[in-house]
């Protein structure tokens, strides 16, 4: 009888545990996504007395229309050529084989884990007023301080992410389909025209979209190069950093994020077609198998830019890893250590900081999105689409948005977050939890829902299922995870910089600092040993779990 | 004859997997390749569509050596195990794409396309795309897209293996009025015993990448070549249809089941 009704208590305690974890995600996904971006919205139409006033919105749009425009116009360029540089890259890495696939897979991954404004750094030392190329090589005097430096380094910097995704479309391309092509009389020029473009179509419009939105939202490329050009990110940053002007910020916001927030709503239909495609096919998947240099002129332009794109890429990180160990005096360049010792001298608490908060976001964020991803995948949640895509939502917003929205959500009681860790470490969390919840509901649809279903079976509650069922399947989900919560907490600059405490500043910080205010050798250096840090840490996660399998076998 | 192969030869690495195949086939008439799987079939039929190149030995068809044509200048056209149908495109543009290559105005070929989806018995579904019709229907399409161009040669890699029974038996009988209707010659590979005894003109079955007979289907039924035919067969009965065609085999294991 008491054994019985033991069993009853700790299996009504189980379902109140499950429910107040689901009660805490979704509210933490309200209180950390939602509601700073309504609180944007609700400043920038307030007349700073507690009134109602479109005052800041006339402002903006007479004072600033400039800036908008230019905004549009970076926009539209950096995203069509950054998407004719990651399609030829793309089908460039996908067509070939052995080691030249993997130099170019390596030089993609490493742009993956570099921290923001590398690019930028690059361009300044190598065509700059002083640059190696423009300067020494070419003895060119000439200032590249104007827009077409901001669209040709942001199209370079987002190739990376735009390639890798349209990489992944390809290797999911039906080989079937080519065979039949080539079967029927199709050349390789009309393979490439006829079947690889159009399947690749959704994807490069993915691209294009997500290219434009991130061009819109840099504010770091603009302000380091731009020099009197500016758009309406760089702006805010200068309000923000310069001003404090929060109402007049949060109104320029708003032109932001309604074009990202439309543009995520396309992006979700745009995915859902390539998938679709993807289905359609009967699929044998395998190598790209397509002769470029076959295929006649559209071929010779992919491989031309494709060897452009990856030269560009090797000169800016040779440059970067290069210029931390270089000084120059008189124009002469020597090995130094000096540069090594003074960043080791003042800053290897903000090195190890930066580690600290990484780690925290890594094992947070991905239990975090673990269980996000079980409730959303395989629990049935009220409002279940708006939740999924209110937690979405942060993959397109804007920097600046998601760092004003949470200095003006959190600067008073009772969530006075304002000047604290927390409030760092919830931005990296909320901002990356849409591509870590990805991981893991992609690695969840591969638990068969009978497991689930034999644990309640024997008698376990839905706690039970939880803890003996889901997160032990999600184990390789959580390496997965883990890495890309690092790299990314590492190297995201975005929206941390408004929230950072000055007293407790973080790595990607100093490097802004740095290149911002000129000092080139220390900024490459710092760029170089974060790339070095990710890299080792993500290699030991590969290690650990690769040694544990092994002991598990054994 | 029309198609010759004489001494084909292939290996991948250490591995044999065909060991001097040498046959024949008269114009019009269809081949079945019949064999367990790791047979060497496959690879044969990707020597004769220029998939793979032969490391020896030649390939005929209709006088012409065609043994270092690439597959896209050949006049053999495949239907593939997996259909490699083209998911961005109607079930009308799938069928009308190798049509393209060749100099046919283009409502002529609109014409000509109707045609052969009204002879596959897809004429209502000319604009549906892939995903939205069924697997025999996709089966359809791939075949109408491989005869529309009017290949001297027409190639199928197990067509039917992703079709249930019935819908195999049904397709089996549109294939062979298709083809006896068409005159075309084609050859067939299958590991089914019943599917290859109904289709075939003439049957070669295949062990270790040899071929091990080569003849008429009752010729092989009545005088199994060796005791690895014999028992690989199967046979215990045949039913006939009134004209003379083969309905149905009986096979022993079959036949002890009911």
């Amino acid at each position: 009888m008491d054994k019985k009704s033991g069993g009853l208590l700790r299996c009504r305690l189980g379902t109140a545990a499950d429910r107040l974890i689901l009660l805490l995600l979704l509210g933490a996904v309200c209180l950390f996504v939602l509601w700073p971006m309504a609180c944007i919205l609700l400043r920038s139409l307030g007349d700073g007395e507690g009134g109602f006033s479109l005052a800041a919105y006339t402002e903006v749009w007479q004072r600033y229309r400039g800036n908008l425009w230019n905004s549009v116009f970076v926009g539209v360029l950096s995203s069509l050529l950054c998407t004719l540089f990651s399609t030829a890259a793309a089908i460039f890495i996908a067509t070939r084989k052995g080691w030249v696939k993997a130099v170019c897979m390596a030089l993609l991954l490493i742009t993956m884990v570099s921290p923001p404004f590398v690019s930028s750094l690059a361009y300044i030392q190598l065509y700059g007023r002083r640059g190696w190329i423009t300067y020494r090589l070419l003895g060119l005097s000439w200032d590249p301080y104007n827009c077409w430096g901001v669209i040709w380094m942001q199209s370079i910097s987002f190739v990376p992410l735009n390639a890798l995704l349209l990489i992944g479309i390809l290797t999911k391309l039906d080989t079937g389909s080519l065979q039949a092509a080539r079967d029927l009389g199709a050349k390789p020029a009309a393979i490439l025209r006829d079947i690889v473009l159009p399947l690749m179509g959704p994807g490069i419009l993915v691209s294009l979209l997500l290219s434009f939105i991130r061009s819109l939202a840099d504010y770091g490329t603009p302000v380091i190069i731009g020099g009197r050009f500016s758009t309406i990110a760089s702006e805010i940053y200068l309000q923000l950093v310069g001003y404090s002007d929060l109402e007049k910020s949060s109104a320029m916001n708003m032109f932001l994020l309604l074009p990202a927030i439309a543009a995520f709503f396309l992006y979700r239909y745009l995915m859902g077609r390539s998938d679709k495609l993807a289905e359609g096919s009967r699929s044998r998947q395998g190598r790209l198998e397509l002769s470029l240099s076959r295929c006649g002129a559209a071929g010779i332009i992919i491989i031309a830019v494709s060897l452009l794109f990856f030269l560009m890429m090797v000169l800016q990180y040779g440059c970067i890893f290069l210029s931390g160990f270089l000084k120059s005096t008189k124009g002469v360049y020597s090995f130094t250590l000096r540069n090594w010792e003074e960043l080791w001298r003042l800053d290897t608490a903000t090195m190890v900081r930066s580690v600290v908060y990484a780690l925290i976001v890594s094992l947070a964020g991905t239990l975090f999105a673990m269980l996000f991803a079980y409730y959303m995948e395989r629990r049935k949640v009220p409002f279940h689409s708006f939740f999924d895509c209110l937690a979405t939502l942060p993959y397109m917003l804007p920097g600046t948005c998601f760092g004003i929205g949470y200095i003006l959500a959190f600067n008073h009681e009772p969530l006075k977050l304002t000047g604290t860790a927390v409030i760092v470490l919830a931005n990296m969390l909320f901002k990356q939890l849409p591509t870590a919840t990805k991981i893991c509901s992609a690695s969840l649809t591969q638990v068969p829902l009978a497991l689930e279903r034999s644990a309640r079976d024997l008698g376990g509650g839905q706690l039970a299922v939880l803890r003996d069922v889901i997160l032990p399947s999600l184990r390789p989900a959580f390496l997965s995870c883990f890495v890309y919560n690092f790299s990314s907490s590492m190297t995201t600059a975005g929206a941390i910089i408004f929230l950072i405490n000055p007293g407790k500043k973080l790595a990607v910080f100093k490097l802004f600092d740095a290149v911002y205010t000129g000092d080139y050798a220390v900024a490459s250096l710092i760029a170089s040993v974060i790339i070095v840090i990710v890299l080792a840490v993500e290699g030991l996660a590969y290690l650990i779990t690769w040694k544990g399998g092994k002991r598990r076998v054994s | 004859m029309y198609l010759e192969l004489s001494h084909l030869k292939k290996s991948f690495g250490e591995k044999t997997v065909v060991r001097d195949l040498s046959l024949s086939l008269e114009r019009g008439e269809l081949l079945c390749i019949l064999g367990s799987s790791g047979c060497g079939k496959t690879t044969t039929l990707n020597m004769i569509g220029g998939f793979l190149a032969p490391d020896g030995g030649r390939v005929l068809l209709d006088g012409e050596d065609i043994t270092a044509i690439p597959p896209e200048r050949r006049p053999v056209t495949t239907v593939f195990q997996s259909y490699g149908l083209f998911p961005h495109m109607t079930v009308l543009q799938n069928v009308l794409y190798g049509l393209k290559f060749q100099r046919i105005r283009r409502g002529e070929a609109r014409e000509k396309g109707l045609r052969y989806l009204d002879m596959v018995g897809l004429s209502d579904y000319a604009g549906a795309y892939i995903h939205e019709i069924s697997g025999g229907q996709q089966q359809r399409v791939a075949l109408a897209r491989a005869l529309i161009v009017e290949p001297k040669l027409c190639l199928l890699d197990e067509p039917f293996s992703n079709l249930d029974a019935a819908l195999r038996t049904r397709m089996r009988q549109e294939l062979k009025t298709l083809q006896r209707e068409l005159g075309m010659t084609m050859v067939f590979v299958t590991h089914d015993q019943e599917e290859a005894l109904i289709l075939a003109d003439r049957m070669a079955i295949m062990e270790e990448g040899r071929l091990v007979q080569y003849d008429s289907p009752l010729a092989i039924y009545h005088h199994p070549a060796n005791a690895f035919v014999a028992d690989f067969l199967g046979l215990e009965d045949l039913e006939w249809r009134r004209d003379g065609a083969l309905l149905k085999v009986i096979r022993r294991d079959t036949k002890e089941e009911a």
